[in-house]
């Protein structure tokens, strides 16, 4: 029994890592008040730039950047749209993800059959000893430990940090941190390209860990279901770490549960799973508005800001 | 259902002559509707390397265009019109989701010939063109067996007729390898089926074959698209049978062989009979006798004898020696599906594969 967990355990972290970055940095863009619903093709974009460069360069960790950098690019291009034009952020982020798809697989191509890098996993000294969760959480690659970290200190930052403050006014109501001196445009700016950053850096994790190599279309629509951890998470990385983890833990079952010839849970409910959690979130935040109100959600989300109204 | 049920229900009165008369031709215009990009690394892969098997083979006496993420009815349609207004003599649809496209469009371009893979409908100038895979599945299964792996993992995509009929092949190849080798074996127990409910899904491919590969099988049956699993398999320290197209291409250098979709010859037979005026609507399913289903080089692990064994067996398929769906057959109850002797029909074959072999297992969801 205790095999059977570390194992389901392992390959569920393994293949949550690529989404939780993703919602990490989704929460931190929609805190500063813009939606991105450009993370899949931002991550897309990613993960051929990440596997591109380690193929060039044969350095892991210059590729990992790449990934970052050619998200971050998407991000700063869905920024200019939705903050300096104050484009409909919706459509911004659904033509981000449709040009970044477009321009992953047109530069991708030569890429395609190419030999590249990959990130091996790298067990933890000592902490990789623990009992299943030594395998489970500290016998993966670099970048998952990253992604451990990142959503700590995200989330000390978004709650009890000036920093957090800023971005969360700029989201929660943009006039009211503008007239208070608060530099909304350049929080957004940031926000929304370190939002792409990560999402970038979601994709390198896929083509450098996950499953190396660059194929076109590979994200297979991680990007959405960051964009939904996001609202299942309330805004708050903790959650959208356990988010992440479920959404690993159902991929893994689903496999699992068939090879041991568990079939009292079809496969399709648990495929069904991490988007009916979001939506029963969703509702129960709506119905209730003192719930709303403590859930995280920004108040100006997807609201551009001008001085002149 | 891309790669669809090749349901055709009645070969013998496909084979009608039409009385359309062809002429012949010095030069022949080929158009491809092909599903994905040709960089795909899988099914639109296969169907790209038999275009330029077709060009390297026909040369300046064929002229080849194609156009590449045709996946919607509407858009398969719309191609397919504008092929055969622009004067094409040919025009192959590579998908199951063209039929319906192709059958709409064929009736206005009577003096063009159109092709479709792996449907059922045909018309006067529509005829429909598949390979049988299942005869390399079953080799590559004879492979497996002859080494003695006895705990296959498979990645399977979608629980349809031409999955589960490559699933059975291999399954009975790998008994009869087993059997042969001395291996002692679970005869309910050979191969354990995952379903994907994808054809193309390289992330979850991965996880797929990671999560047999802890469970303990000693090799993995790739059958999704993208040679992932098959990668995932060697990461994994576990030999793997690529499908689609050549594993060991794309790195999996654990691969014991690969079973891979051949399109070229029938391509050039199709191209060459459009050429000569002879072409007429038929129902082609094409086996290793001629090429359109075939085994990649064997790997390295693959010793030689067994080699020659796989080999031998080949030439008998090729030799149109096709035993591989003649009983005595049981099925996953221990119970005879197919009476000793008997030969399942094209029909059973094609349409009513919706059972697996004793040693198989895994269920097929509704």
């Amino acid at each position: 029994m205790l095999s059977e967990v570390t194992m389901v355990g392992q390959i569920a972290v393994k293949a949550s890592i690529g989404v939780l970055l993703g919602s990490l940095g989704e929460i931190v863009t929609e805190k500063s008040g813009v939606l991105n619903l450009g993370v899949e093709g931002m991550m897309l974009f990613g993960a051929m730039a990440g596997f591109a460069v380690g193929s060039i360069t044969g350095n892991a960790y210059l590729a990992a950047s790449a990934g970052m950098v050619g998200g971050g690019l998407l991000g700063l291009l869905h920024a200019v749209f939705s903050i300096s034009l104050q484009a409909n952020q919706v459509l911004s982020g659904l033509a981000i993800t449709i040009f970044g798809s477009g321009l992953a697989h047109f530069l991708g191509r030569p890429f395609i059959n190419a030999r590249g890098v990959t990130l091996a996993p790298l067990p933890i000294p000592l902490l990789s000893d623990i009992p299943v969760l030594g395998k489970v959480f500290f016998s993966q690659s670099i970048l998952a430990y990253t992604a451990y970290a990142l959503t700590l200190i995200l989330y000390f930052m978004l709650t009890k940090s000036r920093t957090g403050l800023v971005i969360r006014a700029a989201g929660e109501d943009a006039a009211a941190a503008d007239a208070a001196g608060t530099p909304v445009t350049t929080i957004r700016y940031a926000s929304t390209v370190f939002g792409g950053m990560l999402a970038g850096l979601g994709g390198a994790y896929l083509s450098l860990v996950h499953t190396p190599g660059w194929k076109e279309h590979m994200t297979g629509g991680q990007g959405w279901i960051a964009i939904a951890m996001v609202l299942f998470s309330v805004w708050n990385p903790l959650w959208a770490f356990c988010g992440a983890l479920l959404f690993g833990v159902l991929t893994a079952l689903q496999f699992a549960f068939q090879m041991w010839g568990v079939t009292a849970v079809p496969q399709y409910i648990l495929k069904m799973m991490p988007y009916l959690l979001t939506i029963m979130v969703m509702a129960v935040i709506h119905l209730s508005p003192s719930l709303r109100r403590k859930s995280g959600a920004p108040g100006d989300l997807g609201r551009p800001f001008s001085r002149e109204g | 259902m891309r790669k669809g049920l090749a349901v055709m229900t009645c070969l013998a009165l496909a084979l009608m002559i039409t009385g359309a008369a062809w002429a012949q031709q010095d030069k022949v215009k080929a158009a491809f509707v092909l599903l994905e990009t040709i960089d795909d690394q899988g099914w639109t892969t296969a169907h790209y390397n038999g275009i330029e098997y077709l060009q390297e083979q026909l040369g300046d006496k064929v002229e080849i265009s194609f156009t590449e993420n045709v996946m919607a009815p509407a858009d398969a349609e719309r191609v397919i019109r504008d092929y055969a207004a622009q004067g094409y003599d040919v025009i192959f649809a590579t998908t199951f989701t063209h039929m319906e496209p192709m059958v709409a469009v064929a009736p206005e371009f009577q003096d063009t010939v159109f092709m479709h893979c792996s449907g059922y409908m045909t018309a006067d100038n529509l005829g429909t063109y598949f390979v049988r895979m299942y005869q390399a599945e079953y080799l590559a299964g004879y492979t497996a067996g002859l080494m003695g792996y006895k705990n296959v993992g498979t990645v399977a995509t979608h629980p349809i007729p031409e999955v589960v009929r490559g699933i059975n092949a291999f399954t009975l190849g790998l008994e009869r390898g087993l059997t042969e080798s001395g291996t002692e074996f679970d005869p309910d127990k050979v191969n354990t089926v995952v379903w994907l409910q994808a054809w193309r899904d390289p992330i979850n491919e991965t996880t797929l074959a990671e999560t047999l590969v802890a469970g303990g099988h000693d090799l993995i049956r790739q059958m999704a698209d993208t040679a992932d699993s098959s990668l995932a398999a060697c990461a994994g320290g576990v030999p793997a049978i690529g499908y689609g197209t050549d594993a060991a291409f794309y790195g999996a250098d654990c691969a014991l062989v690969s079973t891979v979709l051949n399109w070229g010859p029938v391509y050039t037979r199709t191209v060459e009979q459009v050429l000569a005026g002879t072409w007429e609507t038929e129902q082609y399913w094409g086996g290793m006798d001629e090429q359109g289903a075939i085994l990649s080089p064997f790997g390295a692990s693959v010793p030689p004898e067994v080699q020659e064994k796989v080999l031998a067996a080949q030439a008998e398929i090729e030799a149109g020696n096709d035993t591989i769906f003649t009983g005595p057959i049981m099925n996953q109850a221990g119970e005879e599906q197919v009476a000793d002797g008997v030969a399942l029909t094209p029909v059973q074959l094609l349409a009513e594969m919706n059972w697996f072999v004793q040693g198989v297992s895994g269920s097929l969801p509704e």
